[in-house]
């Protein structure tokens, strides 16, 4: 009986959620969604038919993926190290440090369309070339937003220690840059996987985004919104699903790598 | 005294003198790491009389904790029965005859004491001014009367222990259940709280089960030490506490106290 | 002695943030003075904070009615109105959907991973879309406010119904209470602050959503006067208020949130009051 139902459980973890999934997609194929939704199939077009766009078009879309992925790794990774050193800054300097980063977490709350056209405006003497200088604007504005959860996760990172740890690291006479390196930075490392999964999602909006208010046409959210303006509806969704899978796999390989990298910490 | 109220006390059920019967009582539980079952507990046979301070002692992993869970519906037996008062335990349960304090306090963060006391009557759909009335009179059973206003996280490990007790007499159960409920407190707080847990019982005559690894702490209150051993979970003694009631906490310093301890500690089998 | 009262004043944390925006105006003005230096239209790239603090105050018409600080107060009404309905709707679905899905476990293993998958997509991206189905400007924004309301609440508060204690629940099951009642006195209640937690994380969220959705089409808003501010259709101080506004609306909005946890869970307000240890147990 408990063993029964114990497989049962399992299975239907697995069962339900693509059994619900399958629904939707006929659902959807079949037209009914859009009689729920009020929709017509040109503005909201069969799954088949953006499957098909997608086939059909694919280097154009590996383009612009490209671009937009450049933006949102590029960004990211920019942003996650100025934001660590931010951190390191301010938990050596702790006073200081934590009331800057209150301050900085307050702005998180300010909209990305905000920055997103002034960084536009700062960068126009970067380059002559519209595509470089509008592609360094783009990675600013992600910069920017992902350099706040990682600042302040690194912080927490390396204050937050262990109850005890820092007297045993005391009482065998370690240096401060024994301390930091031995116990700190190691101590940091799940807590900066938190902050990844703040702005591992939130790279891709916010390069998605930038792209609206970019001056060179290029991306994957650039591509929606022209789509859509050109009426190209069929062809926005090819891209809206391209980013859905963008931001997807990326969590993917955030988890798979949080899975490696901290194996053992428990 | 001045504990010199009498509780209210419902009769249910056949009356011969035995609270809680547990009959060749086994519970088992399905391995983590492999497909075999861990035996908690193998062949219990106890009896528990109407009003007996009785407690279960001994090493952890020896089920003591899952005995009690048995008795109070949490915990399905794997076989044997556990009757109480000629019921099952569900059919006790449902009626609200168990008071349960478990190890840390389990008090509602968002609910002063008072609230936290008044939480099982307002369950069981009591009259406003009655839930005020049996609060009051049930904090001042612990000794908080006035501390009714205060949340949780304003007061100590020992008086939100004491809550936690309050709330458990509230609904007048015939059996008060206690799960470790003094092991996360400190030595001198643990020893007041005894004292006064055996002055509320002698008010309120509840049978109690009292869960503890603390073997002072059984023959203290105890009328019996049921002393229970690991791998598997079994009875391997129980022990007659024979002290004179009332105890106060100077019986400990007395070589008959000593003597019951050195008993229970030596009636343990493969520690 | 006059250093020991300069080392108190400093170590506040109130005049550490004091220091810090002092220090960030600084920041802002010198590279403002900078760009004036080099740029033809520095407006445009890094105005001074006085020219922008003056042009909230200046009685100048920026369109054929009103002044910079009328339009942007008027559509910033617009904005925040959809935003508000759409939050509000949102946070309602989300909760109700996570009652759901903790009262029956089949709905949670169909929707669960589905909700984990929402959190991956870019909806802002899919703005445009929206507004083409809905074909209606005030309905794309209340959806999209409400679909990024509605992933951090319900499960925010799925993992606040799932936090709570065994013991809890086992007091509640001895008790023989109802499912209704264990709801209504203990998970719901207990699952009160990581509620909020995911209030605070959207309504940032929701508000960010509805300018991005005005940028998209005419008919008001605040990002609607964005975009022609930037297009130089008017004054390109309307843009920079906007920006400072939707700063500020975006912090206040966090702040509402916050300040409405501690109105309804006033067991947490006196926290720093009566710590624990300081307790004193009364004597038997």
């Amino acid at each position: 009986m408990n063993k029964q139902s114990n497989a049962w459980d399992q299975i239907s973890t697995f069962l339900y959620p693509v059994a619900f999934g399958a629904l939707f997609v006929v659902l959807w194929q079949t037209g009914l969604l859009h009689r729920l939704l009020g929709a017509d199939t040109f503005t909201l077009p069969l799954p088949g038919r953006i499957f098909t766009i997608i086939e059909e078009n694919t280097p154009a879309i590996m383009g612009n993926v490209r671009a937009t992925l450049t933006v949102a790794l590029g960004g990211l990774a920019l942003g996650s190290l100025i934001g660590y050193l931010l951190g390191v800054l301010a938990a050596l300097f702790s006073k200081w440090g934590k009331g800057g980063l209150t301050l900085a977490s307050a702005f998180n709350a300010i909209p990305i369309i905000a920055i997103a056209p002034i960084l536009n405006n700062l960068t126009k003497d970067f380059s002559t070339d519209a595509n470089i200088r509008s592609m360094f604007a783009k990675i600013l504005v992600v910069t920017v937003t992902s350099m706040v959860a990682m600042s302040v996760n690194a912080y927490r990172g390396l204050t937050e220690l262990k109850p005890f740890s820092l007297d045993l690291m005391r009482s065998c006479a370690a240096s401060g840059r024994q301390i930091f390196f031995k116990l700190r930075v190691p101590n940091s490392v799940p807590f900066i996987f938190t902050a990844l999964r703040v702005s591992v999602p939130g790279c891709i909006i916010s390069a998605l985004v930038s792209e609206y208010f970019a001056e060179y046409i290029v991306g994957v959210g650039r591509q929606i919104r022209e789509n859509i303006v050109l009426a190209q509806y069929a062809t926005a969704w090819a891209y809206i699903v391209v980013a859905c899978a963008m931001g997807i796999a990326l969590y993917a390989a955030l988890l798979i790598s949080e899975r490696i990298l901290l194996k053992g910490r428990g | 005294m001045q504990f010199a109220r009498k509780l209210p006390k419902t009769d249910t059920g056949v009356d011969d003198g035995i609270e809680i019967r547990i009959e060749n009582l086994s519970v088992r539980f399905p391995d983590k790491n492999s497909r075999a079952t861990v035996d908690a507990l193998t062949g219990i046979n106890l009896d528990i009389r109407r009003g007996e301070f009785i407690s279960l002692v001994g090493p952890s992993g020896c089920g003591k904790t899952t005995l009690l869970r048995t008795i109070a519906d949490l915990q399905a037996p794997s076989e044997g029965t556990v009757t109480v008062r000629g019921r099952t335990p569900r059919e006790m349960r449902l009626q609200k005859k168990f008071g349960i304090v478990f190890q840390s306090p389990v008090l509602y963060d968002w609910r002063t004491a008072r609230r936290n006391v008044c939480m099982p009557m307002e369950l069981m759909g009591l009259p406003r001014k009655q839930r005020t009335r049996t609060v009051s009179e049930m904090l001042d059973l612990v000794n908080l009367l006035g501390s009714g206003h205060k949340y949780p996280h304003q007061m100590s490990g020992g008086m939100q222990q004491r809550v936690g007790i309050a709330r458990a007499l509230a609904t007048q159960p015939e059996i008060l259940l206690m799960d470790e409920p003094f092991s996360a407190l400190d030595e001198f707080t643990k020893e007041k709280l005894n004292e006064e847990l055996l002055s509320i019982w002698s008010i309120a005559k509840k049978t109690v089960v009292f869960v503890t690894h603390n073997i002072a702490e059984s023959v203290f209150l105890s009328d019996r030490v049921v002393v229970l051993s690991p791998h598997p979970g079994r009875v391997s003694a129980v022990v007659e506490i024979d002290l004179p009631r009332p105890r106060h906490l100077a019986v400990r310093d007395t070589p008959a106290f000593g003597a019951l301890v050195s008993r229970v500690r030596n009636s343990f089998e493969g520690v | 002695m006059n250093a020991i009262r300069w080392k108190k004043f400093f170590a506040s944390p109130k005049w550490v943030t004091v220091v810090w925006v002092l220090g960030l105006i600084l920041v802002w003005e010198i590279g403002a003075t900078v760009v004036a230096g080099v740029k033809r239209t520095p407006e445009n790239v890094l105005p001074h904070l006085y020219q922008i603090i003056g042009s909230v105050f200046s009685s100048q018409k920026a369109n054929s009615t009103q002044t910079a600080i009328q339009i942007v107060l008027s559509n910033a009404w617009i904005t925040l109105m959809r935003a508000g309905i759409g939050f509000a709707l949102g946070a309602m679905a989300g909760f109700m959907l996570a009652l759901l899905m903790s009262l029956f476990s089949a709905v949670e293993k169909m929707i669960f991973p589905y909700l984990m998958m929402i959190q991956m997509i870019p909806i802002l991206g899919m703005a445009p879309i929206v507004l083409a189905i809905t074909r209606d400007i005030d309905k794309s924004r209340i959806v999209i406010a409400a679909i990024l309301t509605f992933y951090p609440v319900a499960t925010n508060t799925l993992s606040g119904f799932k936090a709570v204690e065994r013991e809890k629940r086992e007091l509640m099951f001895s008790l023989a209470a109802s499912r209704y009642d264990v709801y209504r006195k203990l998970l719901i209640p207990s699952s009160l602050p990581y509620l909020f937690t995911g209030l605070k994380i959207a309504a940032p969220m929701a508000i960010t959503a509805s300018i991005l959705v005005d940028t998209l089409q005419g008919g008001g808003g605040l990002g609607c006067m964005m975009s022609q501010s930037l297009k130089h259709a008017m004054t390109i101080y309307v843009f920079w208020q906007i920006v400072f506004l939707s700063a500020i609306i975006g912090i206040l909005s966090y702040q509402l949130m916050a300040w409405l946890e501690k109105l309804v869970s006033p067991y947490r307000r006196s926290g720093g009051d009566f710590p624990a240890t300081d307790a004193k147990e009364p004597t038997p």
